[in-house]
């Protein structure tokens, strides 16, 4: 029985969440429904990217999905890094 | 004047060919930047490593690709590239755009980025080399908004579909290719912009066998237009050929006397199935032994012509060789029929079957040609409903095992262990 949307999003936020790793593929999100379509979790994970609750991380080859909280971007780093 | 120092790089300005090294110095004279372009690269070169990061959250809004993140890790030496982003802009089918556009789009990339240009990317984009963050995002707005251009593929993403000149200029085209480009571009917006799939995949779009974006090699679904019926052969016209009266390829090698044009050495000896004959002044083809190899029609392109019935074969899973090595894409269906009246159903239904498999059964950052390796030929044939062909058989097989599937079986596999047992000695 394939979860409503609003319980995959739910469940796509907690393994975002938890996960050791910061950044995910969206393959690592079947698991939160396995009776859901990959297609299905892609366009769920791509509702969360527009609510601002997901945010994507791109190698330029490979674009992974992260939670807002968990990941910084270069320059935020550098200032980071620079205030030490 | 110079900011760096650059022996090394001054090296490339010399031979005879244009250099790279010279084209960013004169971009270097209205964009100071440029300067640490060329200082980076000197101190790659000297360290025998590259010092670009690539990667990061760099995108603009709602899009998941088209911006890839590049990031100096010299950045304290070389500031004008400590954030150097690269844009990827959708190329127009068949890379056909006006030089009003052009100026346009370089004009825009003068204001928001460095200037440089890469025209054009292995997948086909105009790509714009040097942007900071802040500039995104009104360069995005002002590129769609007042140039009507988009931005292309990039990450784990469908790439920007790539096509041929089609029937736009070529005789050969075996169905509109620059049509069924724009279709799925237009189609598949979604999963252009957004990230969809285990890693990256490609559409490559070629009209005739010739496959001049060398869709075989470089796309993850390659459509190449054949035909399947007989080559169209006008006699006369061989004959003329033969008499000298029209020049072979046309014309193309009249640059320099090869003497007179030999048939049989030119074009049936060259046959790699050996499916052409003269029998006196006729020209005679084994049409079911022809492999589409083009070589006899590029050579006599007014004698002979593609066959009437046209459409594509779809090959599957070309890969670049960061895993396993290179990898041709293999022939899947050998012939499809693209027609733009029933919005090419036939092409769409097979895309989405591989794409419903692969992301399922793909794993993390693998193509769908390596899925292919993966699991092996048969059991994708089967998933796409295809009946396996001798065509699809690359080699004959060197495994002595015979492996058959519960459905072939009479009875399938299922037995009963005690009955069994009964009748065979414990």
């Amino acid at each position: 029985m394939a979860l409503s949307i609003d319980e995959l999003k739910a469940a796509m936020i907690e393994k975002a969440t938890k996960a050791p790793k910061p950044q995910l593929y969206i393959k690592d999100f079947y698991e939160c429904d396995p009776d859901a379509k990959p297609r299905n979790v892609k366009n769920v994970a791509n509702d969360l990217v527009k609510e601002g609750k997901l945010m994507f991380w791109s190698s330029g080859s490979t674009t992974m999905y992260a939670l807002p909280s968990r990941i910084k971007n270069e320059e935020t780093r550098e200032a980071a890094e620079e205030s030490k | 004047m110079p900011k760096h120092d650059t022996p090394l790089l001054d090296e490339l300005e010399k031979g005879p060919w244009p250099s790279f090294v010279t084209d960013i110095k004169r971009q270097a004279a209205t964009k100071p930047e440029c300067w640490d372009i060329l200082g980076q690269v000197e101190l790659s070169y000297k360290d025998r490593i590259t010092h670009w990061k690539h990667g990061g959250i760099v995108g603009v809004f709602g899009y998941g690709g088209g911006i890839v993140g590049r990031y100096s890790d010299v950045p304290k030496q070389f500031p004008g590239v400590a954030h150097f982003h690269t844009v990827r802009i959708a190329q127009p089918s068949g890379m056909y755009y006006s030089a009003a556009k052009l100026r346009a789009i370089c004009d825009l990339w003068q204001k928001y980025g460095s200037g440089m240009t890469n025209m054009h990317g292995s997948t086909g984009d105009m790509v714009l080399l040097g942007t900071t963050t802040p500039n995104l995002e009104p360069l995005f707005y002002e590129l769609t908004h007042d140039l009507n251009q988009d931005l292309g593929g990039s990450g784990s993403n469908l790439r920007t579909p790539a096509c041929c000149l089609g029937k736009s200029r070529c005789e050969w085209a075996c169905y509109d290719s620059q049509a069924l480009c724009h279709f799925l571009t237009n189609h598949y917006q979604d999963e252009i912009h957004r990230p969809a799939f285990p890693y990256k995949f490609k559409f490559k779009f070629s009209a005739c066998p010739n496959d001049c974006v060398a869709a075989i090699a470089r796309s993850d679904f390659a459509v190449i237009g054949t035909w399947r019926d007989d080559i169209r052969i006008n006699q006369a016209e061989v004959k003329a050929y033969i008499d000298g009266k029209t020049p072979s390829n046309g014309g193309a090698h009249s640059g320099r006397d090869w003497g007179k044009f030999d048939i049989k050495k030119e074009v049936i000896d060259l046959c790699p199935t050996g499916c052409m004959w003269m029998e006196g002044d006729t020209l005679k083809i084994d049409n079911k032994e022809c492999t589409r190899c083009m070589h006899c029609i590029n050579v006599m392109p007014r004698a002979l012509r593609p066959g009437a019935e046209q459409g594509a074969t779809i090959c599957v899973g070309a890969k670049a060789p960061i895993l396993d090595g290179a990898q041709f894409a293999t022939m899947t269906f050998p012939f499809v029929k693209i027609d733009a009246e029933t919005e090419f159903e036939e092409v769409v239904e097979k895309i989405e079957k591989i794409w419903d498999w692969w992301m399922e059964v793909g794993k993390n950052r693998e193509r769908v040609g390596e899925t292919i390796q993966r699991v092996g030929l048969p059991t994708f044939l089967k998933v796409m409903e295809v009946e396996p062909i001798p065509q699809h058989v690359r080699e004959p097989r060197s495994n002595p095992y015979v492996f058959w599937s519960d459905e072939e079986v009479e009875g399938g596999f299922e037995r009963d262990i005690r009955e069994f047992r009964k009748r065979h000695a414990q």
